[in-house]
């Protein structure tokens, strides 16, 4: 009896002291953004007092009206929900295959082909900016959103993650059995894998579309109209010269964050979907 | 049979990814935007002739310039023209024009580039048009001859761009402080006050004594005011560092290390959120700053006790920007047309009644709405008049290309000696550091 | 089953026809760069002018800069100091998402990923308030209950690295943690079962069971994390400024700075040579060691 008593108390302080880091972890993680919320519903002069408030104030509507009159929201988020979805979809498809490639496959080379990928990551990318521009203005493909996207669908990282997974999360054995049923390598990666990989699906699909939602760069050096911007480029015009208008500025990003948090919480539920159907298990 | 379905199969995916990316760019007659003067046309000839053909021109701006209003109506009376404006983030504006000016494509036909920005050009003069071959010496006599000179070259045969604001230095002062130490506190007085460096020292301990409170919350300002009366700076027209050969740079750091270690300037740096709270808060006695500086002022304190007075000894500049025409624009003399415009008199006394724009042409401090110009928040006085009367006691100075490079260093240097570190070390260290990055460029 | 040969080969034909996208990509649109970022360190050139070729000058330019050896002593402070925790960090919280003795679980999952969506503006400016120079700044005030005089943390020396290193770790904690949570579904629960009626701890159980069979997803992070602190430079710039002082100088940061102020990229571009190599030595190290995570432990 005693046993079970103590079992049960030991469980009730582990729960409560999981619980316990994870509020102090999520309180953490949540301030900042909370605070950007608070600035975004405050005025300038506000923002600008020391200390300055901890709590949301009366221009939510007030600041939100004069980002409306400064840029384009609406038509820059619309730019940028096609260009990270198209980004996010390529490199799912193409990180995959290749992952699985150099996961499961056996080709000559392989390993040296995979060490090339990995040192393309290693290359500080900073100074390619104006290389970079220069080969845009050659395709002529300066304001398209093709000098944003394709660029964007090289993804050493993915390519890795996804080897990864795939080499941890599939066991061989299924393959293999899906060979001797005559699938093709593409059936088998359709078919097979990528049901089984979801979860690193989810995960890659929501770092990639965070990333090339919040670039700014990049879409700023090539995306010259207006009509042409994504979200972020277009909250850089909001910036006057030096007198920045705080709580506009901090309600345009946090209106600009709203659906990153939509899209995460999709993937989310991706995520866990794909735990319900079951991991395939030895 | 499977190696052609496969590959099928995988084009189709990848071409289906690019497909996706060609069916959404190819977009640059695409549809407007909110603003109603950002209107896309598509480029509907390459030459001008005098035949006036239909010409578009794009014009990055940034900022809040009002520039928009000023463009509807030079469209209206130019019907050929058409202007796009974008504006941008100002730092955003400036890397742009970098990037397109180094891969040598997408500059705009007309950009304004601020004057900090324009040494970097200064060996690229064949990165722009040579507004003089457009007639721009006509109009010299428009503009204060410092303002004319930093747009030129060293010699005078090139001209970048024309000048359309200045921020000339003045000395914003707290009338409470200065009633608070027992001092007078009208313009008038305050100027008779402090005529010299010694003087405005001189009442920094006074004001300190009486009150308690610094002269000035930071040492950043004091250096700038100091280094801008100078009449040599870091270079020679050769290039060549003189910055250690004459004085008045040393001179410049030594005030202001002098009041640091007086206790006489804090040390909140610039565009912080306590920079911005202490303007409301009369914790400090003077503010030395440009004519834009106002609009930062109003934002953050209340009516009634700021007021304005000239800074002793001269004044100086800080920012203010030109119209330039990239040598990519093919446009030029239509551009030109529209750059000699936008900065004559009378646009530039709109843009100041407008939006606050200090003018850089002298006709406009004669205009009697500007002479007339009096601002309540600054106590009913007439604010215009003390920053013209700044304007003009700017002298005009040799810059050079690696400027910016020097000036930070040194302000690096004079924010570690208000941290406590010690002012002849720092000095030395600056000037090393100067030296090893303009050696590499 | 003995594969025929001709299987092998059409396998192969396959595995090169996956691979190629990115090789052709990176063909047209990386390598360029890439190769012009290292040809070009042995020129001077200012963005505008001719580039005129100089040799080894570049190097000797950056060798004998005192700021230089600054950059890589900061990148590897602050790397070390902003990164390391988070993978241990990271696993934990991974694991307390993971167990089912806790609900609401997806409420702290996309708390605990917020920072990184997070506008980095946001960030900045928040973290430039909390570490305000002045008294009463929030930090020293806190301080100040203690007795400490304030700190000028964006000036001296270890509260500069200091606080970069608390906002990178901050903002990419939650990144590596779903990262860890993915690769955390593939360990079968009923190695958790097992240990638990065996009495095991939670503790134990992260360490005998999460951590060996997590290996792979810890190699990944590991090499990813390294990469990622060693090319730190957005929480530079955004909490130093352009003017990026010595203090907190990162490598990323030092030749941007050269590049882009100063334009002397035939020594940004000496910087990138110097720093990919650096990268490659350690990303090689880092990986050799967790290999070895795991090796005598494996439970199966």
């Amino acid at each position: 009896m005693n046993n079970k008593e103590n079992h049960t108390k030991n469980r009730r302080i582990q729960k409560a002291f999981v619980y316990l880091f994870l509020i102090f972890g999520s309180l953490l993680s949540l301030f900042p953004f909370y605070w950007m919320f608070t600035m975004a519903t405050r005025t300038n002069r506000e923002i600008n007092s020391f200390p300055p408030p901890f709590t949301p104030g009366a221009d939510l509507v007030n600041n939100f009206k004069n980002v409306l009159a400064n840029m384009d929201f609406f038509g820059s988020m619309a730019n940028s929900l096609f260009v990270s979805t198209s980004i996010t979809v390529g490199v799912l498809f193409l990180c995959s295959l290749a992952g699985y490639a150099f996961a499961k496959l056996e080709f000559k080379g392989k390993k040296t082909l995979f060490s090339v990928i990995l040192i393309t990551m290693m290359i500080p990318p900073q100074l390619g900016l104006i290389p970079q521009y220069y080969i845009m203005t050659q395709l002529e493909w300066i304001n398209t959103f093709q000098a944003v996207i394709v660029p964007g669908l090289i993804n050493a990282f993915g390519i890795f993650w996804m080897r990864q997974y795939i080499q941890d999360a599939v066991p061989d054995e299924l393959i293999e059995a899906a060979k001797m049923d005559g699938c093709s390598t593409f059936r088998i990666y359709w078919n097979i894998v990528a049901p089984t990989v979801l979860p690193a699906f989810a995960t890659l699909g929501i770092i990639v579309f965070m990333q090339a939602w919040n670039d700014f760069l990049w879409p700023l050096t090539v995306l010259r109209e207006p009509s042409m911007h994504t979200l972020q480029v277009a909250l850089r015009t909001l910036n006057d010269a030096r007198q920045m208008d705080y709580g506009m500025i901090m309600s345009g990003t946090f209106w600009a964050t709203v659906p990153l948090i939509v899209i995460f919480l999709m993937f989310n539920k991706l995520f866990i979907q794909s735990l319900s159907e079951g991991a395939v298990k030895s | 049979m499977n190696m052609s379905k496969l590959l099928k199969v995988f084009l189709v995916g990848l071409l289906s990814v690019l497909l996706m990316t060609a069916c959404g760019g190819e977009d640059d007659t695409s549809t407007d935007d909110t603003s109603s003067d950002d209107t896309t046309t598509e480029d509907t000839s390459d030459d001008t002739t005098d035949e006036k053909e239909d010409v578009t021109l794009t014009f990055w701006e940034f900022g809040n310039t009002g520039y928009d209003v000023l463009i509807e109506e030079y469209m209206e009376a130019n019907p050929h023209v058409t202007v796009e404006l974008q504006n941008m983030d100002q730092n955003d504006l400036h890397d742009n024009l970098f990037t397109s000016l180094s891969a040598g494509s997408g500059a705009p036909d007309v950009t304004m580039v601020e004057v900090n920005q324009l040494e970097r050009y200064r060996d690229a003069q064949d990165r722009f048009h040579n507004l003089k071959d457009y007639g721009a010496d006509d109009v010299e006599g428009n503009f204060l001859d410092w303002v004319w000179k930093t747009g030129e070259n060293a010699d005078g045969s090139f001209m970048f761009g024309l000048p359309t604001d200045i921020g000339p230095t003045v000395m914003y002062y707290r009338t409470d402080v200065f009633e608070e130490a027992g001092l007078e506190s009208s313009p008038e007085a305050v100027g008779e006050m402090i005529q010299t460096w010694e003087d405005f020292e001189a009442v920094a301990q006074e004001i300190y004594a009486e009150t308690g409170k610094q002269m000035t919350d930071g040492a950043e300002l004091i250096f700038n005011a100091r280094r801008d009366q100078a009449p040599q700076h870091f270079f020679n027209t050769d290039d060549e560092l003189i910055v250690e050969e004459h004085d008045y740079i040393r001179n410049a750091y030594d005030y202001t290390v002098s009041l640091i270690e007086q206790d006489l300037v804090g040390d909140i740096q610039l565009w912080t959120p306590e920079w911005f709270a202490g303007m409301g808060e009369g914790s400090y006695a003077t503010l030395l700053g440009p004519a834009w500086m106002q609009g930062v002022i109003k934002d953050n304190a209340e009516p009634g006790v700021w007021s304005i007075t000239t800074l002793p000894e001269g004044a100086g500049n800080w920012g203010g920007s030109y119209l330039t025409v990239p040598a990519e624009s093919e446009h030029p003399e239509e551009a030109y047309a529209f750059v000699e415009w936008m900065t004559a008199p009378e646009q530039q006394l709109k843009s100041f009644l407008d939006y606050g724009l200090f003018p850089s042409a002298p006709a406009v401090y004669e205009d009697p709405e500007f002479l007339d110009y009096t601002d309540e928040f600054f106590g009913g006085i007439k604010t215009a008049q003390v920053f013209s009367e700044a304007a003009e006691a700017v002298v005009p100075v040799y810059k050079g290309k690696g400027y910016y490079t020097v000036n930070d260093v040194l302000q690096e240097a004079v924010s570690n000696v208000n941290a406590g570190a010690d002012p002849d070390e720092e000095w030395n260290a600056a000037i090393e550091q100067a030296k090893s990055a303009l050696a590499r460029q | 089953m003995e594969k025929s040969l001709k299987d092998k080969n059409k396998t192969a034909r396959t595995a090169y026809l996956f691979i190629s996208p990115f090789f052709l990509l990176y063909a047209v649109f990386g390598l360029f760069p890439m190769l012009f970022s290292f040809y070009l360190a042995f020129f001077k050139w200012n963005g505008l002018s001719e580039m005129t070729f100089v040799g080894m000058e570049n190097f000797n330019f950056i060798f004998t800069d005192p700021i230089f050896y600054e950059a890589i002593k900061n990148t590897f402070i602050i790397g070390l100091l902003g990164t390391a925790p988070q993978i241990i960090v990271g696993i934990l919280l991974a694991f307390a998402l993971n167990s089912t003795l806790i609900k609401f679980r997806n409420t702290f999952r996309t708390m605990i990923f917020l920072p990184y969506v997070t506008s980095i503006v946001a960030v900045a400016i928040i973290f430039g308030v909390i570490f305000s120079n002045q008294e009463a700044g929030f930090i020293n005030y806190i301080l100040s209950f203690f007795d400490i005089e304030p700190i000028n943390w964006n000036i001296q020396n270890w509260p500069v690295k200091i606080t970069i290193s608390i906002m990178v770790f901050w903002r990419w904690v939650g990144y590596n943690t779903i990262i860890f949570l993915a690769g955390m579904q593939s360990i079968p629960n009923a190695l958790y079962e097992a240990a638990k009626i065996d009495g095991a701890t939670v503790w134990q159980q992260i360490r005998l069971i999460t951590i060996p069979m997590l290996k792979p997803t810890i190699t990944f992070v590991v090499f990813t994390a390294t990469i990622g602190a060693l090319q730190l430079f957005t929480e530079p710039l955004v909490f130093l400024g352009r003017n990026l002082r010595q203090e907190g100088i990162t490598m990323v940061a030092y030749l941007w700075k050269d590049a882009f102020v100063y334009n002397a990229f035939g020594s940004a571009s000496a910087a990138a040579i110097v720093l990919f190599f650096i990268i490659i030595i350690f990303t090689g190290i880092n990986l050799l060691l967790t290999n070895r995570i795991g090796r005598t432990k494996k439970v199966r």
